[in-house]
């Protein structure tokens, strides 16, 4: 009888029900139908509990801080610096495009902050060089995703706490699949932009001007070096980092920069209330929906019916991916982590795929749903910035998506990907 | 018509004055939440050793800052669904549809609050380990916060949760009845959105 709490939030998710409502309903009205009163009341008790968290604090400070340097002007000083490194290939707007979403990667975690960030300043600039609309707001969408694969990122923090894994391990095993994603794009744009001969934005920077750009993004470059360096040198936790980095922030914008003064602090700071509150609650959410998934054994039964489709781990996962990427094109990396991570991830680690690989083959395969049609956020947001149809860019985003696929399968493929990092600095055996 | 619409204005007015206050707790929650989690830092490194209060203090005002503020996000349309469905049927479908899934989520809401009331009820037994009000100041003795302040915060954005869904289903059944019906719309989003 427990089991049929799973259809019934595939049916309420499909007709609409926010998710947070749906985690909540559909195990509530199995346990109530089964009599199950003491469990209702551990359900409720369990969304209190999965909030009240030490680690999940995380999440509120780096929207803060991500917050707070998108609004201090800090994204137009690490265009410049993408600029002056880059802008001299031909294709160069569309190079600066995505090594600034990698740098932008290393302050926020977010692609949905990276695209409205960087899509807001590069597109119109992609325009006015010669690039098509649909072009600059496809390749702005693209590179986002790269926002919550390298550290810091939201969705990892989320996956570590409902899963128990640790945040510090799955931080450094985003790192190379990010870059990954990065050069691949790159690499399309290369090809592409000889195809289609795609102006050049700048002449070569000299290094005398390149050193000067790079210090003009100092302080906001230092963040991830703040954030890493403190979580791996032992300095802080990553809580403790998160809010170290949002105080970082705060400090670089109001007296270094002077890019904010303290009467914008409000909105910044009730803008990151807002999304983490959204976040959180999905997550307490998520920890009573755990509980009844351990209650009905659905794993098992789950695990059964994926081991009877085939015994080869490879097989598996490449199935996996599949269906990962189907529920990427329709529900967000986070919800979708919360809702299948306590599901899948038993199984494949059973199999003997290590649970920070089979972590980072689930966030970036979903990240990358992002950017998919027909639900794909970042496409949505894409298309506000740039004023582009969202079928437009679904189009023009293909090339792009091909090369993320690419990287999906390398990464699932070859666990050092993501394994060998952490792996090395002791956070993994 | 009239018989929907007062209780919608209304409660539409009351959701905005006690959102906009929620609003304003949370960012002073979540701007507090970085100076006490700082303050631990510096005392472990600089001053005379860990303390033990910041951990817990920062998840009150965390657990605080979630429970008066998701309701604005509820209000403004940022709790994640998927709308393929509600998309693709015709506007009175939608309208329903749209009503039905506010029932379900009334439902749960309301489920939600009775178990809330007695978490509450039974954080008033215990108190907190590390949270102390200060009453040594004034000559007295600490104070141990009870857990009940708490817990209290789930239930409170509950009950905000509920008050924004009755007005969310007051909506849709106004604009199910009358279509062109103008209704208000909460300013704050767009202000926000433009500071």
């Amino acid at each position: 009888m427990l089991v049929w709490f799973l259809p019934l939030f595939l049916f309420f998710l499909m007709i609409g029900l926010p998710v947070f409502f749906g985690l909540l309903a559909a195990p509530g009205i199995v346990l109530w139908l089964n009599g199950q009163e003491r469990d209702l009341a551990l359900l409720y008790r369990n969304v209190y509990n999965g909030m009240d968290s030490f680690p999940l604090m995380a999440i509120p400070f780096f929207m803060l801080a991500g917050e707070l340097m998108n609004r201090g002007g800090i994204t137009m000083r690490l265009v410049e610096f993408s600029q002056s490194m880059m802008g001299h290939l031909r294709g160069g707007l569309a190079h600066v495009n995505i090594l600034s979403s990698m740098l932008f990667a290393g302050l926020s975690g977010s692609a949905v902050a990276d695209t409205s960030a960087l899509g807001s300043m590069l597109v119109p600039a992609m325009e006015k060089n010669g690039y098509s609309k649909r072009f600059a707001a496809a390749i702005t969408a693209a590179s986002s995703v790269i926002g919550p694969i390298i550290p810091p990122s939201g969705i990892m923090i989320i996956y570590a706490y409902v899963m128990g894994e640790s945040v510090a391990a799955l931080f450094l095993a985003g790192i190379v699949p990010g870059v990954l994603v990065g050069v691949g794009l790159m690499a399309m744009t290369v090809i592409m932009a000889n195809r289609y001969n795609f102006p050049v934005a700048s002449a070569r920077a000299n290094w005398p001007a390149r050193g000067k750009s790079f210090l003009r993004a100092f302080f906001p470059l230092m963040t991830p070096v703040i954030i890493l360096g403190g979580i791996l040198g032992g300095i802080f936790t990553p809580t403790e980092a998160s809010a170290v980095a949002a105080a970082y922030a705060l400090f670089v914008s109001l007296f270094i920069l002077r890019s904010m003064s303290l009467r914008d602090l409000p909105a910044a700071f009730t803008r990151a209330a807002i999304t983490s509150s959204v976040v959180l609650l999905l997550v307490g959410a998520a920890m009573a929906f755990k509980t009844v998934v351990s209650l009905s054994h659905t794993p098992e039964m789950l695990a059964e019916m994926i081991l009877g489709l085939s015994d080869n781990p490879l097989t598996l996962l490449f199935l996996i991916n599949i269906l990962l990427f189907i529920v990427g094109m329709f529900l967000d990396a986070g919800p979708a982590i919360i809702i299948l991570g306590p599901i899948l991830a038993p199984i494949f680690t059973d199999i003997g795929v290590h649970p920070v690989h089979f972590a980072i083959i689930m966030s970036v395969n979903l990240t990358v749903g992002l950017a998919t049609p027909p639900m794909g956020l970042v496409l949505f947001v894409a298309s506000s910035v740039s004023g582009e149809r969202v079928e437009t860019i679904s189009k023009a985003i293909l090339p792009f998506l091909a090369v993320e696929i690419l990287v999906i399968f390398l990464i699932t493929y070859v666990p050092s990907i993501s394994l060998a990092i952490p792996r090395f600095f002791g956070f993994i055996q | 018509m009239a018989a929907l619409q007062w209780p919608f204005l209304a409660l539409s007015f009351i959701n905005t004055l006690l959102l906009r206050i929620g609003r304003q707790l949370g960012w002073i929650a979540i701007g507090l939440m970085v100076v006490v989690i700082l303050v631990q830092v510096y005392f472990r490194y600089l001053g005379s050793g860990a303390l033990p209060w910041p951990d817990e203090a920062a998840r009150f005002l965390m657990l605080w800052m979630t429970g008066l503020v998701a309701p604005s996000a509820y209000r403004w349309g940022g709790f994640v669904c998927i709308e393929m469905l509600p998309r693709a049927l015709p506007s009175l479908l939608a309208s329903l549809l749209s009503i039905l899934l506010l029932c379900i989520s009334t439902a749960v809401l309301i489920a939600g609050i009775q178990f809330g009331i007695k978490h509450v009820n039974s954080g008033w037994l215990f108190a907190s380990s590390t949270l102390k009000l200060p009453m040594q100041w004034f000559g007295g003795k600490p104070l141990p916060i009870k857990l009940a302040w708490m817990y209290m915060s789930l239930l409170v954005g509950l009950i905000l949760l509920l008050m924004v869904n009755i007005e969310l289903i007051l909506r849709s059944a106004i604009s199910v009845l009358k279509p062109d019906h103008p209704l208000p719309v909460d300013a704050d989003q767009a202000k926000l959105d433009n500071t």
